[in-house]
C-alpha cells in the first residue's frame, strides 16, 4: 500500500516538476538571454547565450501596455521556443514573423488590442514602433503564412489558441498583425508648430 | 469529495484505536494528519485556480467574438471538410502510349449542397481527350468548348441547380476541375481520359503518374493586396504570375484530411509488345503478374496515399530491347504513323567542359529534397576531371555563386566546393530568374575559344509559377551552352524541368529517392560526356508528310527519336539520319509495312501540333494562334490551353431555396518534404497538462495516505 502510494507521489511530483520546469526555464532563460543580447549588441555579432545553444538572440520585443519585454531568438524549433519567442526564418524581403508559446512568453498576446503599441529593437540598437492592426484565429491545417502577400514591413506575432487549454497539439493559432509606425517625430514637429 | 475528506477527520474521534499507542506518537500522528489536510487543501485550491479559467473561457468565447464562429460548428468540433475525394487510375499501356482513365468521386458528407473545386496535376505531356460525369446511373458525356464558353456553360448550369463538371488547363501539367451541385450525402463521379507517351531511356520504359503537387513559389510583387486581409495560403496574383490563386491549392498533411480521402487506386495493364523481364517501381511496392509481353500491375498496399508520383518501370528481356518501333492508325480516313528509333551507342573523344551547377535551396526543397539535391551535386562534382572548369550557384530568394566565374578544377577548390555544398540549407523563395541570369552571364571572350563544352546542371523541384518567362530567359540567354535539369522530390514540376531542358538543348532526369541518386545521375553524367547526335533528319516516303515534331532536337546517348506523322500510308520506307561528332553520319531505314496497329496516334499528333504552334509564337514573340489551336483541339477532341471540357445535366436537381456551398479541396504535401516556413509553428507546451496531472496525482496520493492512516 505504502509502496503504491510512494509511487503515485513520486510520479505526480515528477510530472509537477516537469510541468513547472517549462515556465521556470522560460523565465530564467530570458534573464540569461539579456546578457547575450547585451553582448551581441556590443559586439554586433550573433552571441550564443550558452556555448551549446543552437540559437541566438536577434531582437528585443516589448509590449509597453503590458510592461513585457522579451528577447527574441532565431528559429522556431522547439529548443529556441523553450527559451524565448522565435523569429521565423524567411527570405529577405519578408515580414518579421515571431512565434512564441502561449503558456509562457506569448501569454500576454491575448491582452493586445488593436491600436496597442509594440516595439522591436534590432541588433544595432534601433527601436521600431508598431501598432497592432488586428488579431485573428486561424486554423493551421487550412491556412499557411503567405509571406508574399503580407506587407514586408509588417510584424506578425503567432501563438497557439485557445490560451487556456490542456491540449498542446491543437490546430488553431492566434495571429496578431501589426504595422510599422513611421514619422513619429514629424508628427510631433507638426504638433509643436 | 474535497469537503467530505476534510470533514471526515473532525467528525471522527481520533482516540478509538485498536492497539495501545503511546501518547507522544499519537500526538505526532495527529499533527501529521492535520498537516496533510492542510497541504491537500492548498493543492486543491491551486488546482481549482489552475483549471478554472479553462472552463470559464470555453463558454463566453463565441458570444464575444462572433466573427470567429465559422471556425467551430455547433458541436464545437473542428469542422471536417465536406467533400471526400476518391481517385482511381486505370492505365493501359500499349507500345509507346499509355491511356489513362482517371475516375474521381467527390462524396458530399455534409448536409448542404456543395460545389467542389480541385486543382490537380497530370503528366506534362498528357493529351486530355474525354470527360464523363456520372450521377447515379446516368453518364453524361462532356464536350469540348472554347475556354470562356465552357466557363459560361458551367456557370449557367451551376446557377440553375443542374449538376455540372468542367476541367480546364492552368498549366500543361496543372488542371482545375469544378463540380457543381453535389447533393448532400451523395456523390458525383467525374471520369477523365488522357494519354501520355511512355519514356524510354537506357533500355527501360517508365511511366509517371503525378498525384499531388509541390506548392509553387510565385515571384513578383502582388498586384492588389485586398485591404486589411492577407489571404493566407492562397497566393495572391502577382505581376509575374497573374493566375497565382488558381494554381495554389492548399497543401495539407495526410492526417488533416478524412481518413478515406485522397487515396488512389491504381491499376496498370501493360502490353509491351516484347517479352518482359520485370516490372518495378522506385515509389511504391507493386504486385505484378507478368504473362509474356503482358503484365498486370497494382500497388501492393491497395489504395495509395496521393502524396507522391507513382512511377512504374518495365524492362524488356535483354536480347529484345527494341531499337525501333512503328505504329499505324487510321482516323477519320487519315493515316497516322508513329516512329521510334534508337541510335546505337557511340564513343567519342573525352570532352573538356565548363560545368555550372545551379542548385535550388528554396523553402519548397526543405526536407528530403535538399538532401537529395546535395548528394546529386556532390555526385556531379565527382565527375569533374583536371582541365575542366566549374562553378556552383545556389538560389532561394537571392542567387549566390561560389566563385566569381568558373574556376579550373583542382583538389583545393573541389574541397572548398564540397564544404560549400554540405552547408547548403533550404529556406526562402524561389527567384529562379536571378539564378539563371547569373548562370547564363559571364561569357568571357577567352572562354569561347578554348574548346570547352559549356554545360549547366540545374537541380530543382521546379516549384515556380512563372514557367513561361523562364523558358524565354533560357532560350534567349543560352548561347552555345546546354542545360541539363535534374528533378528532385516526390512531386516535382516535371513539365517545367522537361521543357527547360528542351529549350536548353539538354536532357532531363528525375531522382526518385536518395538511394537512386547514384544510378540516375550516373546515366545523366554519362550522357553529358558522350557524343551528341545533331542535325537529325527524318525522310518520309510521301512529300506531304506532316510530322510532329517537325525538326527533332539533338539526341543524347540512349535517347530515342520519336516522331508522329499525319498523311503517310504504311507503304515504303522512312529514312532517319543524324550527324555524329567528327563528321561521321549515322543513318537507318525502317520498312513502313511492318508497322503495328496503334491507337491514339491522332491525338498525339494533335497535341504535338498544338505545342508546335505555341513554340512558334514564343520564338516569334507574339500571341499564339488561338483560332488554329481551338480548331485543332475541337477536331481531335484534345484539350488545349484555350479549350475546356464541360458536362452538364439536363434537368435541375438542386431546389432553388437551398444554398450552394463551395469547397476547395486541398492537395497533400509531397512525401518527404518539410512543411516549411509557410506552416504555422507549434506554439504550445505541455506545461499546463503536466502541472494539472501532477497536482491531481499529488492530491489523490495525499487523500489515499490520509485514508490509509486512519484505517490502520
Amino acid at each position: 500500500m505504502s509502496r503504491a502510494l510512494l509511487l503515485i507521489i513520486g510520479c505526480s511530483a515528477t510530472l509537477l516538476v516537469f510541468g513547472l520546469w517549462i515556465p521556470f526555464k522560460a523565465l530564467v532563460a530570458q534573464e540569461l538571454l539579456e546578457l547575450a543580447w547585451a553582448e551581441s549588441q556590443a559586439r554586433q555579432t550573433a552571441a550564443r547565450p550558452w556555448p551549446w545553444a543552437d540559437t541566438w538572440p536577434v531582437a528585443r520585443l516589448e509590449f509597453p501596455e503590458q510592461a513585457v519585454s522579451l528577447i527574441v531568438l532565431e528559429g522556431v524549433h522547439g529548443e529556441s521556443l523553450a527559451f524565448g519567442p522565435g523569429r521565423v526564418s524567411t527570405g529577405a524581403p519578408a515580414p518579421m514573423i515571431l512565434a512564441g508559446h502561449r503558456d509562457t512568453h506569448f501569454r500576454p498576446l491575448q491582452h493586445l488590442q488593436p491600436g496597442d503599441p509594440v516595439r522591436l529593437q534590432s541588433a544595432n540598437g534601433g527601436w521600431q514602433s508598431y501598432r497592432v492592426l488586428d488579431a485573428r484565429v486561424v486554423d493551421s491545417r487550412r491556412e499557411a503564412i503567405d509571406t508574399g502577400a503580407i506587407n514586408p514591413d509588417a510584424l506578425i506575432l503567432v501563438t497557439c489558441y485557445p490560451f487556456d487549454t490542456l491540449d498542446a497539439g491543437g490546430p488553431l493559432r492566434y495571429v496578431v498583425s501589426a504595422e510599422p509606425v513611421y514619422a513619429q517625430e514629424q508628427n510631433e514637429t507638426v504638433a509643436a508648430l | 469529495m474535497l469537503l467530505s475528506l476534510r470533514a471526515a477527520p473532525s467528525t471522527r474521534p481520533p482516540t478509538p484505536v485498536s492497539r495501545p499507542v503511546r501518547g507522544l506518537s499519537r500526538l505526532a500522528r495527529f499533527s501529521w494528519l492535520r498537516c496533510a489536510e492542510g497541504i491537500s487543501l492548498w493543492l486543491a485550491m491551486v488546482l481549482m485556480l489552475f483549471v478554472h479559467p479553462m472552463y470559464a473561457e470555453a463558454g463566453p468565447l463565441e458570444a464575444e467574438q462572433p466573427g470567429q464562429l465559422y471556425l467551430i460548428d455547433h458541436k464545437s468540433a473542428w469542422q471536417e471538410p465536406a467533400l471526400v475525394l476518391d481517385s482511381r487510375f486505370q492505365v493501359s499501356v500499349s507500345g509507346l502510349l499509355a491511356q489513362t482513365r482517371l475516375t474521381r468521386t467527390f462524396r458530399n458528407t455534409s448536409d448542404r449542397w456543395q460545389e467542389g473545386i480541385f486543382v490537380f496535376p497530370l503528366p506534362g505531356q498528357a493529351a486530355v481527350y474525354g470527360l464523363t460525369m456520372t450521377v447515379g446511373e446516368r453518364r453524361i458525356e462532356g464536350e469540348i468548348q472554347p475556354r470562356a464558353q465552357a466557363r459560361t456553360t458551367y456557370q449557367q448550369a451551376r446557377e440553375s441547380g443542374r449538376k455540372a463538371a468542367t476541367v480546364e488547363q492552368n498549366r500543361p501539367n496543372l488542371f482545375t476541375s469544378r463540380i457543381a451541385n453535389i447533393p448532400p450525402g451523395e456523390a458525383v463521379t467525374v471520369e477523365l481520359r488522357y494519354q501520355q507517351p511512355v519514356a524510354y531511356r537506357r533500355g527501360e520504359f517508365e511511366l509517371r503518374l503525378p498525384t499531388t503537387l509541390t506548392p509553387r513559389y510565385m515571384p513578383g510583387t502582388p498586384v492588389s493586396s485586398p485591404a486589411g486581409s492577407w489571404q493566407a495560403g492562397w497566393s495572391v496574383p502577382t505581376r509575374q504570375v497573374p493566375d497565382a490563386p488558381e494554381i495554389s491549392p492548399f497543401t495539407v498533411l495526410a492526417e488533416d484530411v478524412n481518413a478515406n480521402s485522397h487515396r488512389a487506386r491504381i491499376e496498370l495493364e501493360i502490353d509491351a509488345g516484347f517479352a518482359l523481364a520485370g516490372v518495378s517501381s522506385p515509389s511504391h511496392r507493386l504486385q505484378v503478374s507478368v504473362d509474356g509481353s503482358r503484365a498486370m500491375v497494382q500497388p501492393e498496399a491497395g489504395p495509395v496515399l496521393m502524396d507522391r508520383d507513382v512511377i512504374v518501370r518495365w524492362q524488356p528481356v535483354a536480347s529484345q530491347a527494341p531499337m525501333a518501333a512503328l505504329f499505324h492508325q487510321q482516323w477519320q480516313g487519315e493515316d497516322f504513323m508513329m516512329a521510334m528509333v534508337l541510335p546505337p551507342a557511340t564513343t567519342g573523344p573525352v570532352l573538356r567542359r565548363e560545368l555550372v551547377f545551379v542548385i535550388d535551396t528554396s523553402g519548397s526543397m526543405a526536407g528530403e529534397s535538399i538532401r537529395q539535391a546535395r548528394s546529386a551535386l556532390l555526385r556531379g562534382l565527382d565527375t569533374l576531371r583536371p582541365g575542366d572548369r566549374f562553378n556552383i550557384i545556389e538560389f532561394n530568394s537571392e542567387a549566390h555563386a561560389l566563385f566569381m566565374q568558373p574556376v579550373p578544377v583542382d583538389s583545393r577548390v573541389l574541397a572548398r566546393a564540397r564544404r560549400y555544398v554540405q552547408a547548403l540549407d533550404a529556406s526562402g523563395g524561389t527567384e529562379m530568374a536571378s539564378a539563371l541570369s547569373l548562370a547564363l552571364a559571364g561569357q568571357a571572350p577567352s572562354d569561347t575559344g578554348n574548346g570547352l563544352v559549356r554545360q549547366m546542371v540545374f537541380i530543382t523541384d521546379g516549384a515556380v509559377g512563372n514557367e513561361s518567362a523562364l523558358f524565354d530567359q533560357i532560350r534567349s540567354g543560352l548561347g552555345n551552352r546546354r542545360l541539363f535539369t535534374v528533378a528532385i522530390g516526390s512531386a516535382p514540376n516535371t513539365h517545367f524541368l522537361r521543357e527547360a531542358a528542351r529549350w536548353g538543348r539538354g536532357q532531363y532526369t528525375a531522382i526518385q529517392s536518395t538511394a537512386e541518386v547514384d544510378q540516375s545521375l550516373g546515366a545523366l553524367f554519362a550522357a553529358m560526356e558522350a557524343p551528341v547526335m545533331t542535325d537529325l533528319e527524318v525522310v518520309w516516303p510521301v512529300g506531304t508528310a506532316d510530322a510532329e515534331p517537325a525538326r527533332p532536337g539533338d539526341l543524347f546517348q540512349d535517347q530515342p527519336l520519336i516522331q508522329v506523322v499525319r498523311g503517310v500510308a504504311p507503304l515504303g520506307e522512312v529514312a532517319v539520319s543524324g550527324q555524329l561528332p567528327g563528321g561521321r553520319r549515322w543513318q537507318t531505314r525502317l520498312d513502313l509495312a511492318s508497322a503495328a496497329p496503334g491507337q491514339g496516334l491522332d491525338r498525339q499528333w494533335a497535341r504535338g501540333r498544338m505545342d508546335a504552334l505555341m513554340d512558334h509564337a514564343r520564338l516569334a514573340g507574339e500571341q499564339p494562334d488561338e483560332q488554329g489551336i481551338v480548331e485543332l483541339s475541337v477536331r481531335h477532341k484534345v484539350m488545349s490551353p484555350f479549350t475546356s471540357f464541360v458536362a452538364v445535366e439536363k434537368t435541375p436537381s438542386r431546389p432553388e431555396h437551398s444554398a450552394l456551398d463551395q469547397e476547395r479541396l486541398p492537395t497533400l504535401l509531397p512525401a518527404g518534404s518539410d512543411a516549411g516556413m509557410l506552416r504555422y509553428p507549434q506554439t504550445a507546451t505541455l506545461a499546463p497538462l503536466l502541472t494539472a496531472l501532477g497536482l491531481l496525482g499529488l492530491m489523490f496520493a495525499l487523500a489515499m495516505a490520509m485514508l490509509s492512516r486512519r484505517g490502520v
